[in-house]
C-alpha cells in the first residue's frame, strides 16, 4: 500500500475513532489504540517512516503536555504526603516486573527495564478524570492522589531518559540546551507571547515545537531520550498556561487533531494480535506483576495518608496508559524490545487503564460533597446569547 | 395537596424542555416546590491526557451553567421559585437516588432526549420509572 493510501486509511480511522469516542464516552486515545490494532492486523500494515516520525514527535508533545498539566502549587502543598506513595508506586512494580521479565520470561536486562518502566506508570489522566467526575479533586484525598501520580510519572520519564543513556560527547550540548530551555523559555515566553502571540499563525506553538524538536535531535545524538527535559519544560511552562488558558487550548487542538491520533494509531498498529493470542499466559503474568506490587507497596502508605480511601487510592495508582505506551514505543523504536514484547506490554497497559479504574469506581468510590448549579464556576467566558442546545449524544 | 415537592430532570434536549414546561404548569396548579436536577454525564473514560478531560469538563460546565440560567429565567417568568441542582453520574441512578433522598413526591422527565451515555432518554425514563420511590411523569 502506498504512503498516501495509508495516510488516507489512517485519516479515516482517526475520524471514526473520534465519532466512536463521542458516542460511547470512551477516551479517543483508547479507541485510536484499539482501531490501530484492528487496522494494522487486518491490512497487515507496516508502520511507514512518516508515521514513525510523527508518532515519535507526538509522544514528546504528549510528555510536554503531561508536564504542563501538573498543578504545581497543589503539588508544593501536598508533596510530603505524596512523595512516598508516588515513589513506591513507581519503584515496586518496576522492580517486580523487571525481575519477572528477566528471570521468568528470559528477556535481556534492557528489555526487562523497558518492561519495568512501562508497567510502573500511573495514568495522571485516568486518575484525573475519575476525581473530576466525582468532585474528589477538590478534596484532600484527590489532591494527594494527583500529586502522588505526578511523582510516579516523573520517576518514569527520568528512568526512560537515564536508564538507556549511552553517553557520547553530544550529552553535553543535550544537557546544556535542556537546562537553557527549561530556564529560558518561561522567562522569554511572556515577552514572546505578548509580541507574537494571539495570531492565527501561532508563533507560540511553533516556539514550543521548535524547542521540542531541538531536544529530540540532541537527545538522539546523545543516545538518550528527550522525555525528561520535555516533561520538565512542560512543568516550568505550566504556570504560563494557567495564566493563558487560550494558548493551552490551541496547543491541545493542534495535538488532538493531528499529532496524538498518529501516536496512538502507531502504537495500535505495532501490536500483533497473533502474538497476544499466543501468549495469554504471559499477558496475565505481566498484569499480575504490575498489580500485586502496586497493591503491596501503595496500600500501606495509602492507609496512612489517604484513609479511609486507601483501596480507592491504591486502585487508581495502579492505572496506566500514556507513559506506558510512550515507554513501550520507545523500546520498540530503539530496537530494545521486539513486536511480541511490545504487544504484551501495550495490552497490559490498556488493561491497567480499564480494570483497576472500573473496580475503583464500582466498589470503592468515595462520594464528594455535591454542588449546586448556581455554584458552578464557568471556566471560560460565555456570551450572554449562548443558550444550551443539545445536539445529540454529545457529552 | 396532591404534590408538595416536584423534581424535574433537565438536560437541554427538546424532550427535557417539554418536561420542564409541564413541571412549571403543574407547580402553578399545585403550588408545589420545584427542583430541577441537571446531570452531568461521565467524562471520557480511561482518558490518555488531562487535556481531553479538561476540555470536555469545560464544555459541560459551560453548557450546564447556561442551562441552569435559562431554567431559572423561565421559572421566574412563570412566577415559580426554582432550585437547580447539578449532579454527576449516570442519569437514571442519580435521578432515582436524588428523588429518594430529597423526599420528592413526583418526578417529571422527558422521553427520547439524549442523556449522555444512555443514548436514549427512553431507557433512562424506564429505569427511573422502575426505581423511583414516587410517581413518575414521563412527558412526550
Amino acid at each position: 500500500m502506498s504512503d498516501i493510501a495509508i495516510a488516507a486509511l489512517l485519516a479515516g480511522t482517526i475520524l471514526v475513532a473520534s465519532t466512536i469516542s463521542v458516542e460511547v464516552g470512551l477516551s479517543v486515545a483508547l479507541i485510536e489504540l484499539l482501531l490501530g490494532v484492528i487496522v494494522g492486523n487486518a491490512f497487515h500494515l507496516d508502520v511507514p517512516t512518516w508515521l514513525a516520525f510523527l508518532g515519535s514527535f507526538a509522544g514528546i508533545v504528549l510528555t510536554f503536555q503531561a508536564g504542563a498539566e501538573v498543578d504545581v502549587p497543589q503539588f508544593r502543598r501536598e508533596w510530603r504526603a505524596s512523595l512516598s506513595i508516588g515513589l513506591v508506586s513507581f519503584l515496586a512494580p518496576f522492580a517486580v516486573v523487571a525481575t519477572v521479565c528477566y528471570y521468568a520470561l528470559d528477556w535481556n536486562h534492557r528489555q526487562a527495564e523497558i518492561g519495568g518502566l512501562a508497567l510502573s506508570t500511573t495514568s495522571l489522566a485516568v486518575v484525573y478524570a475519575v476525581l473530576v467526575e466525582t468532585g474528589l479533586n477538590r478534596e484532600l484525598v484527590g489532591k494527594r492522589l494527583m500529586s502522588a501520580t505526578f511523582v510516579t510519572d516523573i520517576a518514569t520519564v527520568a528512568g526512560l531518559t537515564v536508564l538507556f543513556v549511552k553517553p557520547t560527547v553530544w550529552a553535553i550540548p543535550f544537557v546544556l540546551v535542556s537546562v537553557a530551555l527549561i530556564v529560558g523559555l518561561p522567562l522569554a515566553s511572556p515577552w514572546f507571547f505578548r509580541r507574537y502571540g494571539d495570531r492565527v499563525i501561532e508563533p507560540e506553538i511553533k516556539l514550543v515545537f521548535a524547542s521540542l524538536f531541538l531536544l529530540m535531535w540532541l537527545g538522539s545524538r546523545a543516545n538518550s531520550q528527550a522525555a525528561l527535559p520535555a516533561f520538565i519544560l512542560g512543568l516550568v511552562m505550566s504556570g504560563h498556561y494557567v495564566r493563558h488558558r487560550k494558548e493551552q487550548e490551541r496547543m491541545r487542538v493542534v495535538a488532538f487533531a493531528f499529532l496524538t491520533p498518529f501516536f496512538f494509531l502507531k502504537g495500535g498498529m505495532s501490536v500483533s494480535a497473533g502474538a497476544l493470542w499466543a501468549n495469554l499466559g504471559i499477558l496475565a503474568l505481566l498484569f499480575v506483576a504490575k498489580m500485586v506490587p502496586k497493591f503491596g507497596a501503595v496500600y500501606p502508605l495509602a492507609r496512612r495518608y489517604t484513609a479511609p480511601h486507601a483501596t480507592f487510592t491504591t486502585l487508581l495508582m495502579s492505572t496506566g496508559l500514556t507513559f506506558g505506551t510512550i515507554t513501550s514505543l520507545y523500546g520498540l523504536n530503539a530496537g530494545i524490545i521486539d513486536r511480541t514484547q511490545f504487544s504484551l506490554l501495550i495490552a497490559v497497559v490498556v488493561l491497567s487503564a480499564i480494570v483497576p479504574t472500573a473496580i475503583a469506581q464500582r466498589f470503592f468510590q468515595p462520594h464528594a460533597e455535591p454542588r449546586e448549579a448556581s455554584g458552578v464556576r464557568p471556566v471560560a467566558p460565555m456570551s450572554p446569547s449562548q443558550t444550551p442546545v443539545r445536539e445529540g449524544a454529545g457529552s | 395537596m396532591p404534590f408538595e415537592r416536584i423534581l424535574v430532570a433537565i438536560d437541554g434536549s427538546e424532550a427535557s424542555d417539554r418536561a420542564f414546561a409541564k413541571a412549571l404548569e403543574l407547580v402553578e396548579v399545585t403550588a408545589a416546590r420545584l427542583t430541577a436536577l441537571a446531570i452531568e454525564g461521565p467524562l471520557p473514560a480511561y482518558a490518555a491526557t488531562v487535556g481531553e478531560v479538561d476540555e470536555v469538563k469545560r464544555e459541560k460546565d459551560q453548557f450546564f451553567n447556561a442551562l441552569a440560567a435559562r431554567s431559572r429565567e423561565q421559572a421566574e417568568k412563570a412566577g415559580v421559585e426554582l432550585t437547580v441542582e447539578l449532579r454527576a453520574g449516570h442519569a437514571a441512578e442519580v435521578i432515582s437516588d436524588f428523588a429518594a433522598g430529597g423526599g420528592f413526591d413526583l418526578v417529571v422527565l422527558g422521553h427520547r432526549g439524549h442523556f449522555l451515555r444512555d443514548h436514549l432518554l427512553g431507557s433512562t425514563a424506564d429505569r427511573v420509572a422502575e426505581n423511583a420511590p414516587c410517581p413518575v411523569m414521563i412527558v412526550r
